[in-house]
């Protein structure tokens, strides 16, 4: 006779195991058999929030409406350096654009990518619309209508027979007693379901039952708060949380807050009361250092990023943050030996493949150049990581003057991402090499158009008609390279030469 | 062979100011590190990429259901 396993014991192993899918069907077979059985409930809602869990510290997305219709900002204009949302104000002696590259909202380009990394905050509602996002998804309307939603909705489609719990005929007062099942159930409403609306009502009712003494419950309630925009009250709940009980994760979270609140100052400070209580601890110390970055305050960041290496000497974000800002402030050198510690570490992908590739070529290193962007290419999951990389090839090319080639590189880039406006730019400046003066007019402004940020295609096109003679156009664009970068040198004697020959008209 | 004296002769000045144009040129756009993308954002576009699959094959089998 076979001796079967008890199910029940089977779909732990399971959930242990993270056979997550496997764990699920068990628990399903149980529930037909005995639909009361509280254990397998429990672990079938728990095995279907760690398919989706992602964790909530991490995750922000600002929607259009939160960006345009912020209530909680105090003055139009805030003082410097006390804001995120004003890029540039406080220059600590960082690379400035004519040698690092500037995201749409004019801040430097980070080494890292997180959920939370803004792309700003873009002055007029057009150009909200039109920032492009990290994650090469459109930005949400609002942020209730963003990512978690469009999952939520996915993983009821996929159920024929409907969700696994109805939460319309849900009990919430009945399962907010029992503290064994209330826990599960609450993160499978949040994480699965993304029914906020729910999960607030069943942690409101939880921590009533227990007594507001109970802070994981607060932490919780503060959660819901921060998803449905109601920031001060969530700061309240995270407050009160730390009164019962330090927790890292807390901190994080109402740093959250004061961020989303556009108060930096009150972030950092609450992060260093933070590593009063837990000394050296590097998501802390991680969240100081990205407030920093933030601020274009790179020295800073990259001070506490060192600090961060030293308590946890694998940390991706610092290693890569920490190598991009040698990158560009002229240590290729350096930050190659950054990059090669990641692929030490089994980073294996297109990004660190193409960044490897540049810090050889400009440390030297040509024989390990070119394999390394072959690897690069080889790796690309979508069109715009093409692009990008291409793009880079297009500036070696240009580095071993075979101007041939960096024009089919540039191409290339265009090929595979249409806008791709770093790449028109530097297409405009070969095409004039070349003497075709529309042509590369022409590109000079689709960059313009597609980058209003960026000082080169405004520049360009001022000396460009500088030279052909239209001297009003030649005015108007060097006006605005000087709003992209107000401490162009270049762009401050032509605006000069053209004020004088203005004067002597 | 004997040696071509040359004709002309490298001039360099011992003395007076060394002047140089400025001309402007321009700019190329910066090469551009890319960067790394953290666990939590690889994992948001994995279940979203698919969530999209699913949904899409679903309203496939629901469009070959209702034929």
């Amino acid at each position: 006779m076979e001796v079967t396993m008890d199910p029940l014991f089977l779909a732990w192993s399971y959930f242990r195991r993270r056979k997550l899918q496997q764990c699920s069907d068990i628990c399903t077979t149980i529930l037909q058999d005995n639909s009361y059985d509280q254990a397998a409930w429990s672990l079938k809602t728990r095995a279907l929030t760690e398919m989706v869990y992602i964790d909530e510290v991490e995750v922000d997305q600002e929607g259009i409406a939160e960006m345009m219709l912020d209530e909680s900002s105090i003055a139009q204009v805030a003082r410097p350096g006390t804001s995120l949302r004003l890029p540039g104000t406080s220059h600590g002696g960082g690379p400035t654009p004519a040698i690092r590259p500037l995201t749409q909202s004019g801040r430097p380009i980070t080494g890292f990518v997180r959920p939370s990394t803004q792309s700003g905050r873009p002055g007029t509602m057009e150009q909200a619309i039109k920032t492009p996002r990290t994650a090469s998804t459109a930005r949400p309307v609002t942020s209730a209508s963003g990512r978690f939603i469009r999952l939520g909705t996915a993983s009821m489609l996929t159920n024929p027979e409907g969700p696994f719990i109805n939460l319309s005929r849900l009990n919430m007062a009945k399962y907010s007693q029992k503290p064994n099942l209330s826990r599960t159930l609450f993160e499978y409403i949040f994480h699965h379901e993304n029914d906020v609306n729910n999960a607030l009502d069943l942690a409101a009712q939880a921590t009533e039952h227990a007594q507001f003494k109970d802070w994981w419950w607060k932490v919780q309630l503060g959660k819901c708060y921060y998803r449905l925009g109601l920031y001060r009250e969530s700061e309240k709940q995270f407050r009160s949380a730390l009164n019962h009980q330090e927790v890292v994760d807390t901190y994080l979270y109402l740093a959250k807050v004061y961020q989303r609140l556009d108060q930096p100052i009150t972030a950092l400070s609450l992060f260093k009361q933070g590593l009063d209580h837990f000394p050296g601890e590097v998501t802390l110390l991680t969240g100081i250092a990205r407030i920093h970055e933030e601020m274009n305050n790179i020295p800073s960041a990259t001070e506490y990023y060192k600090d961060v290496l030293k308590q946890d000497n694998t940390h991706v974000e610092a290693i890569a943050c920490i190598g991009s800002n040698h990158f560009y402030t002229d240590q290729p050198e350096i930050a190659l030996r950054f990059y090669r510690r990641l692929l030490q570490m089994g980073v294996y992908n297109c990004q660190l493949y193409n960044n490897l590739g540049l810090c050889c070529f400009y440390a030297q290193q040509y024989d390990m150049t070119l394999s390394s962007f072959e690897r690069a290419l080889a790796l690309v999951a979508n069109d715009e990581e093409q692009a990008d990389v291409w793009y880079n090839v297009g500036h070696v090319a240009v580095g071993i003057a075979d101007l041939t080639l960096a024009y089919q590189c540039f191409k290339l880039a265009l090929a595979f991402n249409n806008d791709h406006a770093e790449a028109y730019n530097n297409l405009a400046v070969l095409e004039l090499r070349k003497g075709r003066i529309e042509q590369s007019k022409a590109f000079l402004q689709t960059a313009e158009s597609l980058a209003p940020h960026m000082y080169e295609p405004h520049y360009n096109l001022s000396i460009l008609s500088e030279k052909i003679g239209d001297l009003q156009s030649s005015y108007t664009a060097a006006l605005k390279s000087e709003d992209s970068f107000p401490e162009h040198v270049d762009t401050q004697q032509l605006l000069k030469q053209l004020r004088e020959h203005f004067s002597v008209l | 062979m004997p040696e071509v004296k040359s004709i002309f002769r490298e001039v360099l000045p011992k003395q007076g100011q060394l002047s140089m144009e400025d001309v402007p040129t321009m700019v190329l756009c910066k090469p551009k590190l890319l960067p790394l993308k953290s666990v939590t954002l690889e994992k948001l576009e994995k279940m979203q990429m698919e969530a999209q699959k699913a949904v899409k094959l679903q309203e496939l089998a629901m469009k070959e259901q209702n034929q």
